[in-house]
C-alpha cells in the first residue's frame, strides 16, 4: 500500500506562501501532527486537519514574522544597487557590440517613429472640446434615419428646434445652430470669404468661447449683428477697431460687428469665423419658404441642436430629453411616410474622436481611421520588435557563458530576467531619441498630407513626451520579454558546458518565420506602391470618351452666359465657347427622375445642362441624331447616352430618336415632357470610381455654372492674361477662376498621390526594418561560422562558393516571403481597388515583378554585403586565434 | 505556555508543547495560535530556540526546540509571586463564599 502523505496542494500552498523564509520547523510540525493524527483518525479527517493547520499557520503571526526578514532582504537599497549594476553591465555590453546596438537602435527607432505620430495624434484628439467649462453637461442631437445605409446625421431638421423652443418643458438650455452663414464679406472694398453659424444667443453662455470685446448680454440684441473672431477681424479690418463697423455679407445683407471672439482653440470641433443671431436665420426662412411639397422634417441640411443640461439634474435630464424627442419623432414621422428618423443625444466629449456621422458640423476624427492607422502602426512596430528579439536570441550563444556564470554565483532567475529587460529598455530609450528626430520630420510631412490635420496640434506637450517615454519603456518590455525569458531559463550547466548548445537552435524556426513575415510585409507595401502608381497613370491617360486637352473651365460666378460667350469669342485664341452646369469627369452631376409616358414608376438618371456648343467642343461622339440647335434654348430636347437606351430597353440608337419621356424634378414643376434628339456614345461624365449610368444632356441656360473655352495658343501665359482682362470687363471684382480640364482631372485623382506617399513611406519603413534585421542575422551567422569558412577555404573552396553557402538559407526565406506575399497583396489590392474605382485596370505582371525585383535586390544586397566580406576573409586570420 | 516549556525541559518543540497543553487542559489549540504565542515570547526574549538534528519521522525536517531564558524564568517567578499574593488576599473571601 502506498503510504499516505499530507495533501500535496496544501504543502505547495504553504511552501509558496512562505517562499524562502525559514519555516522548515513549522512545516515539520504540521507534517508530524499529520502522521500522529493518521494513527488516531481516518485519513480523510487527518488530511482535513492538515489543511486546517496549514491555514492556521499561514494566517498566524509566526509566519508573518518569519517572512519579514526575507522582505527586508530585497529592500529598496539593495534593488537600487542591483539596478545600478545592471545598468553598468548593460551599457558595457551595448558598447562592446556597437554594430548590433546600432542595428537594434535604428530598427526600433524607425519602427517607433510612426507610433509616436499615432500617440501624439491620439493625445491631441483626446483633448478636443475639453476646454469647455460645461463640457460634461453639453449634448447634441443626432438624427438616425432610414435613408441610404441608415445614415446617421449630426444635423437635425429645423422644425425639431422649433419644437424644442415651443413644447419642451425641461430645464436644459437649447442652442440651435445653423451652418448656412457663409458668404464673401465686404468692407471698404475688401472682400473676404467668411464662414460661420447662426446661433441662439445662449451659445456663448453654453460654450466656452470668450469674448474679447463686446457685452455677452447684448451682442445679439439686433438681428443684423455679428460676432467675429480675432483672427478673421484682423484679416478684415487690419489694425482698426472692428466694433460697430458694418460689413456686407452677400445676400444676407449688412451686419454690424458687435463683438470679437478670442481665437478658437484648434482642438474645438466647431470652427467658424463669424456668429450671427439665429433669429435672422428664422426670418430668412420665412421669406424663402421651401416649396410646399417638401416636408421640412425630411430635410437634414445644416441645422444643429446642442443642449446643456442644468447641474442639479445632470443625471436625469438627458433621459427626459430623449423621451421628449422620441415623442416628437413619433408625431412628426407618420406611418405613411417613407422617411423615418429618430433622435438621440451625443455627449460633447464623445464627439472627437467619435463614431462616424453624416454632415459633421466641423472637424471629425472617426474611430475607424484610428483603427486603420493603429493597425498600420502595429505592422511597422511589431517587425521592429521582432528584429530585436531575433538578434538577441541569436546572440544567446555568446551571452550564455555570462548567464551561466551569473547563475552559478547565485543569480536568481528573476534577476537575470530583470537584467535583460533593463538592457532592452536602454536600447528602446536610445531608439526613442532617434525616433523623436524622425517624428519631427514626419509630423510636418503628415500634416501637409492630411486634410483635417490642419487642426491637429502635434507639437509635443510635457504630457505627450511623458507618454513617449512610457511607450518606449513599454516597447522595451515587449521586445525584451522573449529574450529575457529565454536567457533566464538557461540552465547554468548547459550554458557553461558546451558551445554548440542544442537549445539555441530551438528558436531558429521561430526566427525564420519572423524574417519571412517581415519580408512579406515589406513586399506587400512595395507592391502596393507599384499597383497604385500604375493605377494612377492609367487613370490620367484613361479615355474618358471626350476631349480634355486645351479646354479651360471658367467659373461663371453669376455672369450672364450670353455676354460671356460674346465677349470671349472675340479673342483669337479662343476657338470655341460652350456652357455647362458642372465639370465633366470630376464631379458627380445632378440627378433627375424620369418615367416613360405610359408608366408610373420613375427611374433615377443623371443630368447635366449644356449648351449647343458643348457636344462639339468636348468632342463627344453622337451615335445618332444631332446636337442642340444653335442658340435656341430647347428645353424639351435631350441627348441621352447608350446606357440610357439599355435601361429603357431601346434596341438601337436610331430607334430612340423622337421618343418621349416624362421628367419629374424634385419640386415637380420643372421639366415636364421631353423628346430625345440625339444619342451619345458612352463617356465618363463622373470620375472613374463610379460606373456609367443613364445620363442625359439638357439645354437650360439658367443652370450654367461653367464656361468651357477651347483655347489654342502657343503662348499660354499671355493668353491667360488676355482672358483675365476680358473677364475684368464683364465679371467685375470677382476673381477669374479658370482651370485646365486635364489639371482638374489630375486633381480629382490626387488621392492616389496620398496613397502612393503613404504606401511608399510605410514600405520604406518596413523594408528598412527588414533589411536591418536581416543584416543583423547575416552578420551574426557569418561571424559564428568564421572558423568553418576558414577551414573550407583552406580545403580549397572558392569565395563565391562560400558566399553562396552562407546566403542560401536567407535566399530561401525571401523566396518563401515572396510566394506568400504576392498573392495576398494582389488579392487585397484587388478588393480595395474594386471598392474605390469602378473602371480600373487589372493588376499587371510588370508592377508585381518590379516590386519583387526591388525587394530581392535590397535583400540580396544586404546578404551579399556581409557574406562576401566573410568569404573574402583570409583563413589565416580566422583560424589563428584559437 | 512558559510553564509548559519549562516542564517539557529538553523536549520542548512545537508538536510536543501542543500535545502537552491539549492533554493537561483538555481543549484543543490551533497550531497557528501556538506558534504565534511562541514567536511573541521569543520577541520579548523570554524564551530562546535552536534547531535540532534532522529526524526521519518529519521527512528530514529539523525540529525547533525552545528553552526558557533567564528573563523568562524571572518572569515566571514574578508571575507566581503575583498570583500567590493575590491568592493569599482572596483566600478569606473565597472561604467565605464557600
Amino acid at each position: 500500500m502506498k503510504p499516505i502523505s499530507p495533501p500535496r496542494l496544501a504543502q505547495k500552498l504553504f511552501d509558496w506562501f512562505c517562499a524562502d523564509s525559514a519555516v522548515e520547523d513549522l512545516r515539520g510540525d504540521i507534517d508530524e501532527l499529520f502522521y500522529v493524527n493518521l494513527s488516531r483518525m481516518p485519513a480523510v479527517k487527518a488530511k482535513l486537519k492538515y489543511w486546517i493547520h496549514t491555514f492556521s499557520l499561514i494566517t498566524s503571526y509566526a509566519v508573518k514574522k518569519r517572512k519579514r526578514p526575507t522582505i527586508k532582504h530585497s529592500s529598496f537599497d539593495y534593488t537600487m544597487d542591483m539596478l545600478k549594476s545592471y545598468f553598468v553591465i548593460a551599457t558595457r555590453s551595448l558598447a562592446k557590440n556597437k554594430f548590433f546596438t546600432i542595428i537594434n537602435v535604428l530598427g526600433l527607432a524607425i519602427g517607433m517613429s510612426i507610433s509616436l505620430l499615432l500617440i501624439a495624434m491620439l493625445i491631441n484628439v483626446s483633448t478636443y472640446d475639453e476646454f469647455h467649462v460645461n463640457k460634461d453637461r453639453i449634448y447634441r442631437v443626432i438624427s438616425k434615419t432610414n435613408i441610404r445605409n441608415n445614415w446617421e446625421f449630426v444635423c437635425s431638421p429645423i422644425p425639431l428646434g422649433e419644437k424644442f423652443k415651443s413644447e419642451y418643458g425641461g430645464s436644459a438650455e437649447i442652442v440651435r445652430i445653423d451652418k448656412s452663414l457663409s458668404a464673401v464679406a465686404e468692407f471698404n472694398g475688401k472682400e473676404l470669404p467668411l464662414e460661420g453659424y447662426f446661433v441662439d444667443p445662449n451659445f456663448l453662455k453654453v460654450f466656452t468661447f470668450p469674448l474679447v470685446k463686446g457685452n455677452i448680454a447684448t451682442v445679439f440684441s439686433k438681428p443684423h449683428s455679428i460676432i467675429i473672431t480675432q483672427e478673421a477681424a484682423e484679416r478684415m479690418f487690419g489694425t482698426e477697431d472692428p466694433i460697430s463697423k458694418v460689413i456686407k455679407m452677400g445676400t444676407f445683407g449688412e451686419f454690424e460687428v458687435t463683438g470679437i471672439l478670442k481665437n478658437l482653440p484648434k482642438n474645438s470641433h466647431m470652427q467658424f469665423d463669424i456668429l450671427a443671431p439665429y433669429a435672422l436665420f428664422e426670418s430668412i426662412q420665412q421669406t424663402q419658404p421651401i416649396s410646399a411639397s417638401v416636408n421640412p422634417w425630411t430635410v437634414l441640411e445644416s441645422s444643429y441642436i446642442y443642449l446643456m443640461v442644468p447641474e442639479k439634474n445632470a443625471e436625469t435630464e438627458p433621459d427626459h430629453i430623449e423621451a421628449f424627442m422620441d415623442q416628437v419623432a413619433k408625431d412628426a414621422y407618420t406611418k405613411d411616410m417613407e422617411f423615418k428618423a429618430t433622435f438621440d443625444l451625443q455627449a460633447l466629449t464623445g464627439i472627437v474622436p467619435g463614431p462616424e456621422y453624416v454632415r459633421e458640423i466641423g472637424i471629425s476624427w472617426e474611430y475607424t481611421g484610428f483603427v486603420i492607422f493603429g493597425v498600420l502602426t502595429l505592422l511597422i512596430l511589431l517587425p521592429a520588435c521582432f528584429n530585436y528579439t531575433n538578434i538577441s536570441i541569436s546572440r544567446a550563444l555568446k551571452r550564455s557563458k555570462e548567464i551561466g556564470l551569473r547563475k552559478v554565483v547565485g543569480g536568481q532567475r528573476d534577476q537575470i530576467f530583470l537584467q535583460f529587460i533593463l538592457e532592452t529598455v536602454i536600447v528602446t530609450l536610445l531608439a526613442l531619441g532617434v525616433s523623436y528626430l524622425i517624428f519631427t520630420v514626419l509630423r510636418d510631412e503628415f500634416t501637409a498630407m492630411m486634410v483635417a490635420a490642419e487642426f491637429l496640434d502635434l507639437n509635443p506637450t510635457a504630457f505627450t513626451l511623458a507618454c513617449f517615454l512610457a511607450f518606449a519603456i513599454f516597447v522595451g518590455l515587449i521586445a525584451g520579454a522573449v529574450p529575457a525569458l529565454y536567457f533566464s531559463k538557461l540552465s547554468p550547466i548547459q550554458a557553461l558546458k558546451s558551445k554548440s548548445s542544442s537549445k539555441v537552435s530551438i528558436g531558429s524556426n521561430f526566427r525564420k518565420a519572423l524574417v519571412v513575415g517581415q519580408f512579406a510585409l515589406s513586399l506587400g507595401f512595395i507592391m502596393g506602391v507599384g499597383i497604385t502608381v500604375k493605377q494612377h497613370i492609367a487613370t490620367l491617360n484613361y479615355n474618358f470618351g471626350f476631349a480634355q486637352e486645351n479646354i479651360l473651365d471658367v467659373k461663371l460666378q453669376g455672369v450672364d452666359p450670353n455676354i460671356f460667350r460674346n465677349e470671349f469669342s472675340k479673342l483669337s485664341a479662343v476657338q470655341n465657347v460652350s456652357m455647362s452646369s458642372s465639370v465633366m469627369g470630376v464631379s458627380g452631376p445632378a440627378t433627375a427622375w424620369i418615367q416613360k409616358p405610359d408608366e408610373k414608376d420613375s427611374t433615377e438618371v443623371l443630368q447635366m445642362f449644356v449648351d449647343h456648343n458643348y457636344i462639339a467642343n468636348l468632342d463627344i461622339k453622337l451615335l445618332s441624331g444631332k446636337s442642340f440647335t444653335d442658340q435656341q434654348e430647347s428645353k424639351h430636347d435631350v441627348i441621352v447616352n447608350e446606357e440610357f437606351l439599355k435601361q429603357f430597353k431601346i434596341a438601337n440608337p436610331a430607334e430612340a430618336l423622337d421618343k418621349t419621356f416624362i421628367l419629374a424634378g424634385p419640386d415637380g414643376n420643372r421639366g415636364g415632357e421631353f423628346r430625345i434628339i440625339g444619342v451619345a456614345k458612352n463617356f465618363h461624365y463622373s470620375d472613374l470610381r463610379r460606373p456609367i449610368q443613364s445620363f442625359l444632356f439638357r439645354y437650360d441656360s439658367s443652370q450654367f455654372r461653367y464656361a468651357n473655352l477651347k483655347v489654342t495658343s502657343n503662348e499660354m501665359h499671355s493668353t491667360l492674361v488676355n482672358l483675365e482682362a476680358v473677364w475684368k470687363t464683364i465679371g467685375g471684382e470677382k476673381k477669374f477662376e479658370a482651370r485646365f480640364f486635364d489639371d482638374e482631372i489630375e486633381d480629382a485623382y490626387s488621392f492616389y498621390f496620398s496613397m502612393i506617399k503613404l504606401c511608399g513611406f510605410l514600405g520604406f519603413l518596413a523594408i528598412s526594418i527588414s533589411c536591418l534585421g536581416l543584416l543583423g542575422m547575416v552578420v551574426y551567422t557569418s561571424e559564428n561560422r568564421m572558423k568553418e569558412i576558414g577551414v573550407r577555404k583552406v580545403m580549397g573552396a572558392s569565395s563565391t562558393a562560400i558566399a553562396v553557402l552562407l546566403s542560401k538559407d536567407y535566399m530561401k526565406l525571401m523566396l518563401i516571403a515572396a510566394i506568400i506575399a504576392t498573392p495576398v497583396t494582389i488579392f487585397l489590392f484587388d478588393i480595395m481597388l474594386s471598392g474605390t474605382q469602378h473602371y480600373r485596370i487589372p493588376i499587371g505582371a510588370i508592377e508585381v515583378i518590379l516590386s519583387l525585383l526591388l525587394m530581392l535586390i535590397l535583400g540580396v544586397g544586404t546578404i551579399l554585403s556581409q557574406t562576401l566580406r566573410a568569404a573574402k576573409a583570409n583563413p589565416v586570420d580566422t583560424l589563428r586565434c584559437e | 505556555m512558559l510553564l509548559t516549556i519549562a516542564a517539557l525541559d529538553e523536549d520542548a518543540y512545537g508538536v510536543a508543547i501542543k500535545e502537552d497543553i491539549e492533554q493537561r487542559t483538555d481543549r484543543s489549540i490551533s497550531i497557528g495560535a501556538l506558534h504565534s504565542t511562541i514567536t511573541r515570547l521569543d520577541e520579548k526574549g523570554l524564551i530562546k530556540s535552536w534547531l535540532g538534528d534532522p529526524t526521519q519521522e518529519r521527512g528530514g525536517r529539523r525540529k525547533r526546540y525552545f528553552q526558557l531564558t533567564n528573563l523568562g524564568k524571572a518572569a515566571l517567578r514574578d508571575m507566581k509571586a503575583l498570583r500567590d499574593e493575590l491568592w493569599d488576599l482572596s483566600k478569606m473571601k473565597l472561604a467565605f463564599s464557600a
